[in-house]
């Protein structure tokens, strides 16, 4: 448990600036078996504290790797010398931050501590498991990872609070080749918010999925290459949270659309089919909690959901304190921090496609001739909104039904053009949290979306 | 704060009472002054202090790695004992193992202490050159940063290399916007351990935004045709590096799922292509001194003449393998220029893109690529047409190697790699 050093450091907060006293450590812990054989076993542990000043439109920040009263002195005074610095050099002469009212948000669980033996072990009855029931496969991995971060946040105004968050997954690979000799695979990640001992706690619940990757990656053995063009498929499986998480939720956060995002001009205008809605939400989703929740972020600022396409039109962005009123919208908690020597950027939580009614079923019977695609790899995308998406899995649709699958593809589309092309939408939210996404820092997020009929470029041969 | 040398002396006592009987461990101490821009506005100066120790300990053949960023005396004895713990929690294997006793070096590199003034001087004069000069683009974001690092490397076979390093790095995103109209992003990073030359001058900085100004302008590019591609030296390291992930690296080959497996001494590349890994290159600033196994590091070619020369190896997969460790673990990647003057290159194609940033798919394990060709340029009969917008390309990385048409002779230097710009044939071009 981090211990309280900075709530006694209020009182050497300036006078007249915004501050932010945060300390923080963050876990990691990982094993992987590639062929059996342990080429990792990693425990890495980083604390210590930062404090970041706001003074007239720019921040001073420093950070030191202790957790000690001393250390949180120190880092005040040059956050504070930092800030001071810019404003005499850059000032942008802005005044001061709205101010939040302040509260204390209670620590929302206990962290603990997971020994390597506990993931080794479970990781060779995994690859013990795929060994004896599919030797034909060519090569397999099998990684289990647990991160956490636990920060105590303190702020000259607005929130403070003591939150935790771990997550833990199970990455299977498989390999084998197609029938030409071409070298094909597959994975399959389970796992979610909470340490490794909540989510994994019986191998053998997990051999369905396992079977299933295997007898996906038969069928991609003997799959085709995708034909290149301008196709009707039906988004599905964490591709529509790929969607909202790349190409549509980067576009909205404040920071981009100051720096030129195409959302800038796209405010209050149709952006989307009137079946698409987005929202970025902060802990609880339909009913249930989110996948990754989060109750605070590191300006102090409250978590709630950010509405951000409603029925089609772009309603909102995510936001820091400072480019809420910039935009004159409210902050709702998107201003966060990987590690305890990163600043606070805006970053997405739990970014989803709302469900709409149809049956994906219905959707797949709809389509004359395009792709199913289920499977992504990796995803990109520009502040213009143009994506791309690595498809590993997918089958054609041939009048109305599933055929052959197809070997991995590339889509790309421009958001807010793709989008209007929605025009089925499926009842049934599937979501992602093992991502890392990338901006400046790593951060964990959340994602997820219901199956989508749209027009998408397909790349291939 | 605690002195390196002393924190080093005492992990290997608390390693050597932990029971490790093999171990190796880096006690690092930085500082950073960073500077950011957003928005093209500054808006954020940090500073930095940071330490850390990673330890690799072996008991019984079997492997365990902690990394921690306390020096407190109870934070390191655990940390070792933890590192045991784990490794007795492990699988047992003959082919763990470290480096050999090498002579105990100390490396000096770069500008180790930091000129803060010149520095943001030579940051603002930046911001101001890029404003007058290339009014269309606008920084979305930019990083300049100062890293001050002091290290100690010890292991149990007495080995000791004591690093001391500094350099600025100059990280730019920005994008051209003209009205409503705006093109993709690009990002440029330059590796520096000079303040003697106004940022605009390093690396390919102005036609970096040369480009991307006149990406505002797009030309169309329907249908689909099998055509030349020239890989700018940013694009191409993006390739170059998952050439040497997909067919030459640890994973791959300790899955022998790499197409590369059997032809080590064969040639992999048209004969033209010598593809080397130069860390001590005096044109790659701050370059790996020593690898991650504890060996000194050393320059050595991946690809010599066409030849495949190595593999990209740690010394676990090499001693599971059967092939030599790499003889260094950095991606310091250097391709001397050509003989054809890159005017010429561009004359000399019939119909192709240049390539600026490629947004695609991980490439299968049989090198096959799909993706969007970003900030790009058409070309048709030897003149650059224009640029296209959603125009994508697919190909294989081992067939890139073996269809090269030329490789200009000028290069760029940006301080982690020196590279020209190179064209090869049959890639798949779609428009929309």
């Amino acid at each position: 448990m981090l211990e309280d050093f900075i709530s006694g450091k209020r009182a050497l907060f300036s006078e007249g600036v915004h501050t932010e006293l945060r300390a923080q450590e963050n876990r990691n812990r990982r094993i992987s078996l590639v062929q059996g054989n342990l080429t990792g076993n990693q425990r890495t542990q980083s604390a210590g504290v930062c404090a970041r000043v706001y003074q007239n439109g720019v921040y001073g920040f420093s950070s030191m790797a202790e957790c000690t009263g001393q250390a949180a002195e120190a880092v005040l005074r040059a956050a504070t010398q930092n800030a001071a610095f810019m404003d005499r050099h850059v000032g942008r002469g802005k005044g001061s931050l709205e101010p939040i009212p302040q509260r204390e948000i209670p620590l929302n669980r206990e962290m603990q501590d997971t020994q390597q033996k506990r993931y080794i072990e479970f990781a060779k009855e995994v690859d013990a498991y795929i060994t004896q029931k599919y030797p034909g496969l060519s090569s397999r991995s099998v990684m289990a990872l647990e991160d956490s971060m636990e920060k105590r946040i303190c702020t000259s105004d607005g929130c403070s609070g003591h939150i935790c968050s771990p997550r833990s997954y199970l990455y299977v690979f498989m390999n084998t080749e197609t029938t030409s000799g071409v070298p094909i695979e597959l994975f399959e990640v389970m796992g979610g918010a909470g340490i490794f001992g909540e989510n994994f706690t019986d191998p053998a619940l997990l051999y369905p999925k396992l079977d299933g990757l295997y007898e996906k990656l038969m069928k991609k053995r003997e799959g085709v290459y995708a034909e290149a063009g301008l196709k009707t498929v039906v988004l599905g499986g964490i591709l529509p949270g790929m969607l909202a998480h790349e190409a549509v939720g980067h576009t909205v956060e404040a920071d981009l659309v100051l720096g030129g995002s195409v959302a800038g001009p796209a405010l209050h205008k149709q952006v989307a089919s009137g079946l698409v809605s987005m929202v970025d939400f902060a802990h609880t989703a339909f009913g249930k909690t989110a996948p990754l929740p989060v109750y605070l972020d590191d300006e102090g600022t409250p978590a709630q959901d950010a509405v951000l396409i409603k029925e089609g039109v772009l309603t909102g962005y995510m936001n820091s304190r400072e480019s809420a009123q910039h935009f004159g919208m409210q902050p709702a908690g998107n201003a966060r921090a990987f590690g305890f020597s990163d600043e606070p950027l805006i970053r997405m939580r739990n970014t989803a496609v709302l469900p709409g009614k149809d049956k994906l079923e219905d959707i797949i019977a709809s389509v004359e001739d395009g792709y199913y695609l289920t499977d992504t790899n990796n995803g990109q995308a520009d502040t213009t909104g143009e994506f791309m998406f690595g498809v590993c899995m997918g089958y054609e649709i041939k009048k109305g039904k599933l055929g052959r699958a197809i070997l991995d593809t590339t889509i790309s589309g421009v958001a807010f053009e793709m989008l209007k092309t929605v025009d089925m939408v499926s009842d049934t939210v599937v979501w992602a949290s093992s991502g890392m996404c990338g901006k400046k820092q790593p951060m964990p997020v959340g994602m997820g979306g219901p199956a989508l009929r749209c027009k998408v470029m397909i790349g291939g041969r | 704060m605690e002195d390196i040398r002393e924190v080093a002396k005492k992990v290997g006592t608390a390693l050597e009472r932990a029971g490790a009987q093999k171990a190796q461990y880096t006690v690092t101490e930085k500082e950073t002054h960073e500077f950011n821009v957003d928005g093209g506005e500054f808006s954020l100066f940090r500073t930095l202090f940071d330490h850390s120790l990673t330890i690799t300990a072996y008991k019984e053949n079997k492997k365990g790695s902690v990394a921690i960023n306390s020096f407190a005396d109870s934070a390191l004895t655990q940390a070792a004992e933890d590192c045991i713990r784990s490794a007795g929690n492990g699988i047992s294997d003959s082919a763990y193992d470290i480096a050999p006793r090498q002579e105990n070096k100390r490396f000096c590199d770069g500008a180790y202490e930091p000129d803060i003034d010149l520095f943001f001087t030579r940051t603002k004069e930046l911001m101001r050159d890029i404003r007058e000069q290339y009014p269309k683009i606008l920084m979305e974001q930019m990083i300049v940063s100062h890293d001050k690092v002091h290290s100690i490397y010890q292991n149990t076979n007495g080995t000791e290399f004591e690093s001391c390093r500094g350099a600025y790095s100059i990280s730019l995103m920005f994008s051209g916007h003209e009205g409503e109209r705006s093109t993709s992003f690009f990002g440029s990073d330059i590796y520096t351990d000079r303040l003697d030359r106004p940022f605009i001058e390093l690396g390919s900085l102005r036609k970096d935004l040369a480009d991307v100004q006149a990406q505002l302008s797009t030309v169309p590019l329907t249908g689909k045709f099998e055509g030349t591609i020239v890989l700018t030296p940013a694009s191409m390291k993006e390739f170059l590096y998952a050439i040497g992930r997909n067919f030459a690296s640890d994973g791959v080959i300790l899955e022998k799922t790499s197409i590369w497996l059997d032809k080590l001494g064969q040639k992999v590349a048209d004969e033209r292509i010598t593809l080397s890994l130069r860390p001590g290159d005096p044109r790659i600033v701050c370059g790996e001194r020593y690898t991650g196994d504890g060996f000194l590091s050393e320059d050595f070619d991946l690809i010599q003449n066409g030849v495949l020369k190595s593999f990209l190896l740690s010394l676990y997969v090499a001693n599971k393998s059967g092939f030599a460790p790499a003889k260094n673990s950095s991606f310091a990647v250097v391709m001397e220029g050509g003989d054809t003057p890159y005017d010429e290159l561009i004359k000399g194609i019939k119909r192709g893109l240049i390539v600026g940033r490629f947004s695609g798919g991980q490439p299968g394990i049989n090198g096959e690529f799909s993706g969007v060709a970003k900030n790009s340029f058409l070309i048709e009969d030897g003149t650059v047409k224009g640029a296209v917008s959603e125009t994508m390309i697919n190909g294989n990385l081992a067939g890139l190697l073996n269809s090269l048409v030329a490789i200009s002779k000028e290069t760029v230097e940006d301080g982690s790699s020196v590279l020209p710009y190179a064209a090869f044939d049959g890639v798949v071009i779609s428009g929309k």
